[in-house]
């Protein structure tokens, strides 16, 4: 364990040295691009008793130069020219019209910046516990319907519309049921498909999207992150419950019955628990494995949950959140304060990287019997 | 001749009654292979939207909406073929340096990757949006092939990794079996047995499945990208610089007020009827998107489930 806190220590010293290399580089280079280019313009620029505004103080500039050195009246207008060439930049483009803002990493900045931070770690530790819980129960609600033998609802309305059995205006009102059902879960999946921008748009004039809690709604529910992480678990239960041990539990005579209404099923409610346990049931030794399994991969749900807040900040022009802030960074080419915001959410998907290692090595130990 | 006769419409009969079977059984077949039948249902879904859009987009929309979804999936392809290679090149490298007792180069070639690992995927490629930017103003890119391309590399250099992950896990699990070592000692070279016995005979399905998830996460990903510059980086870097696609589609103000319509559908569903005639381009395109990512999910996963792959 100490090997791979000394590995993740390392890799942030290397990483952080790379982008403070970086980040000074860009920050000279926009100085000196910040600069005027030509020290006579610069010089012209910093005399404060002369308004380059006003004709009069214009050409008496140009008289002077014309007087002392008469033989270059053709450089003295050039030069007069990038004068107010500098000026004009100095007014209209947009690099200079960031708000009364500083150009580079200032002090001010950087509070400014470290606050919105502090709400994009919370807003995404909130969406990360949500979803890490949603996919294990739904995972386990998925898995456990599936030993129950429930099909899906095209399958139950074709077995409806062909048993013979039920009336007939009876049969069709239920086929009628299923179809809506099977419809609902269909818009359901688009739904939980769909990029986050796609559903705040389509709900921009019911709710406050720029509110936090549509924020982790979003996060939550949006860019597939929910379908993905279900499917995930699902799919190492199903792993588990092929191993030779689940048999060797089943002659042993566990509970293996996965009804809700059988006294040694499933209860429904243990499903829903946070802490979940399913005693004396097989099924409490496949949950522990799959969830072991899990714990690894919450590294990589981890930066899916990243990406998806930084398209949600993004897309929505969420005024106010960080990386709404470092998108504005990039309009105004401020590449420094942009690299100052990658290296703080690299810090996050780090810090969150150490957090799963040390959760999965101190489950290993309780697993493996280490002291 | 009539039992000639007989015998050739008893033929026919029976050939009627193969032919049938046979239809029955490709149906059956793609019942069975879900993952084909979710390919078809994607093609005919974007076929029947085509239709639909045919009959009632404008056709200055239609042209928007057609070359957006073109150049959407050629950026998405070209990704697909781009990363394979990276992940590819930089798996077989990792593995030489590894093993070759080149320590160093082993050494820097993985921190590179960790390095562009731990870039959130969106914050690169919208960094990599900065260099397309520069080089299209500067007039370097000037060809819209040529942006699909940079666009398709930009993209692929933060989606390899999962190739390459891939490629490895692959030959460490090869490595640990008898006939690596079985062809060494038989005098086949390693990059044979590497490309031809495990990569090519051995983990075709494995890369067709990481093919079909890397199609799905760039389109999102494009999208995703080319919404956000649509919509937050509007003044200089807009529509018009890039070639369009169907994030850059969904950005702008007809689409944005066609979504937008979507919610009063549920103060007033009369006006249900009107999304699909009046807000027909937004709709379309925000559906091509949602119905993209939700038909490769579902592609990818009954791929895995019917190949056994997890």
């Amino acid at each position: 364990m100490k090997r791979k806190l000394l590995e993740h220590l390392f890799s942030v010293v290397v990483v952080g040295a790379v982008f403070g290399f970086v980040i000074v580089g860009v920050h000279q280079q926009q100085a000196e691009e910040a600069g005027v280019h030509d020290p006579a313009v610069a010089e012209a620029l910093g005399l404060r008793f002369l308004d380059f505004g006003d004709p009069l103080d214009r050409a008496l500039y140009k008289e002077s130069l014309d007087a002392f050195i008469p033989q270059q009246r053709e450089r003295h207008e050039a030069l007069l020219e990038a004068i107010l060439d500098a000026r004009r930049q100095q007014f209209t483009d947009e690099l200079y019209k960031t708000g009364a803002e500083q150009r580079g990493i200032t002090g001010e900045k950087l509070q400014r910046v470290l606050g919105m931070y502090v709400q994009f770690i919370l807003v995404y530790v909130v969406v990360m516990a949500i979803s890490v819980y949603a996919a294990e129960t739904f995972g386990t609600l998925r898995f456990v319907r599936s030993k129950q033998g429930t099909s899906s609802s095209l399958a139950q309305m074709m077995i409806v519309l062909t048993n013979d059995t039920i009336p007939a205006p009876q049969r069709y009102l239920r086929a009628l049921g299923l179809l809506i059902a099977a419809c609902a879960k269909g818009a359901g999946l688009m739904i939980l498909f769909s990029p986050a921008y796609v559903i705040a748009y389509s709900f921009k004039t019911r709710f406050d999207t720029d509110s936090v809690v549509f924020m982790i709604v979003l996060g939550i529910v949006s860019n597939g992150v929910l379908v993905h992480y279900v499917n995930k678990f699902y799919t190492f239960l199903v792993a588990e419950s092929r191993k030779g041990y689940v048999e060797t539990a089943l002659v042993k005579n566990l509970n293996h019955s996965y009804s809700t209404r059988d006294p040694d099923g499933i209860y429904r409610g243990d499903i829903f628990r946070i802490r979940k346990r399913f005693p004396k049931h097989v099924f409490q030794h496949i949950y522990l494995n799959a969830h072991h399994q899990y714990l690894p991969a919450l590294k990589e749900h981890a930066a899916f949950v990243v990406s998806g807040l930084v398209i949600i900040e993004m897309a929505l022009n969420i005024q106010g959140h960080l990386n709404y802030e470092m998108l504005k960074y990039i309009l105004y080419k401020q590449y420094d304060m942009v690299l100052v915001i990658v290296f703080a959410i690299y810090l996050l998907v780090k810090g969150t990287e150490v957090f799963v290692d040390v959760i999965v090595e101190r489950e290993a130990r309780r697993l493996e019997n280490r002291a | 001749m009539l039992s000639w006769n007989g015998r050739r419409g008893g033929l026919r009969i029976e050939r009627k009654h193969m032919h049938r079977e046979r239809a029955g059984g490709g149906l059956q077949s793609l019942l069975q292979y879900k993952d084909a039948l979710w390919l078809a249902i994607w093609l005919a879904g974007l076929a029947a939207l085509g239709v639909w859009d045919v009959l009632f987009l404008n056709r200055p929309a239609l042209t928007r909406l057609a070359a957006a979804s073109v150049n959407t999936a050629l950026v998405a392809s070209g990704v697909v073929v781009c990363s394979s290679l990276m992940g590819w090149v930089s798996a077989l490298a990792l593995h030489f340096f590894d093993h070759g007792r080149h320590r160093w180069a082993y050494l820097l070639t993985t921190f590179l990757l960790s390095l562009i690992r731990s870039v959130p995927q969106i914050v690169g490629i919208l960094l990599g949006y900065v260099v397309l930017t520069l080089l299209i103003r500067g007039e370097v890119l000037r060809q819209q092939a040529s942006q699909l391309v940079v666009m398709s590399l930009i993209i692929s250099v933060f989606v390899f990794l999962e190739v390459t992950d891939l490629i490895r896990e692959r030959i460490r699990h090869y490595r640990k079996l008898d006939f690596f070592d079985a062809m060494l000692c038989s005098g086949v070279r390693e990059g044979r047995i590497i490309n031809l016995e495990i990569l090519w005979k051995n983990s075709r399905a494995h890369l067709l499945h990481k093919a079909i998830h890397i199609f799905g996460a760039t389109v999102f990903l494009l999208c995703s990208v080319d919404f956000i510059i649509s919509v937050g980086l509007s003044t200089d870097v807009s529509l018009s610089n890039f070639p369009p696609t169907l994030g850059g589609l969904l950005a702008t103000m007809d689409s944005k007020q066609d979504i937008l319509a979507i919610s009063t559908v549920s103060t007033d569903p009369l006006a249900l009827p009107d999304l699909f005639f009046e807000h027909l381009q937004g709709i379309s395109t925000a559906f091509t998107i949602v119905f993209t990512l939700l038909c490769m999910y579902r592609i990818s996963s009954h791929f895995v489930a019917r190949r056994r792959l997890e």
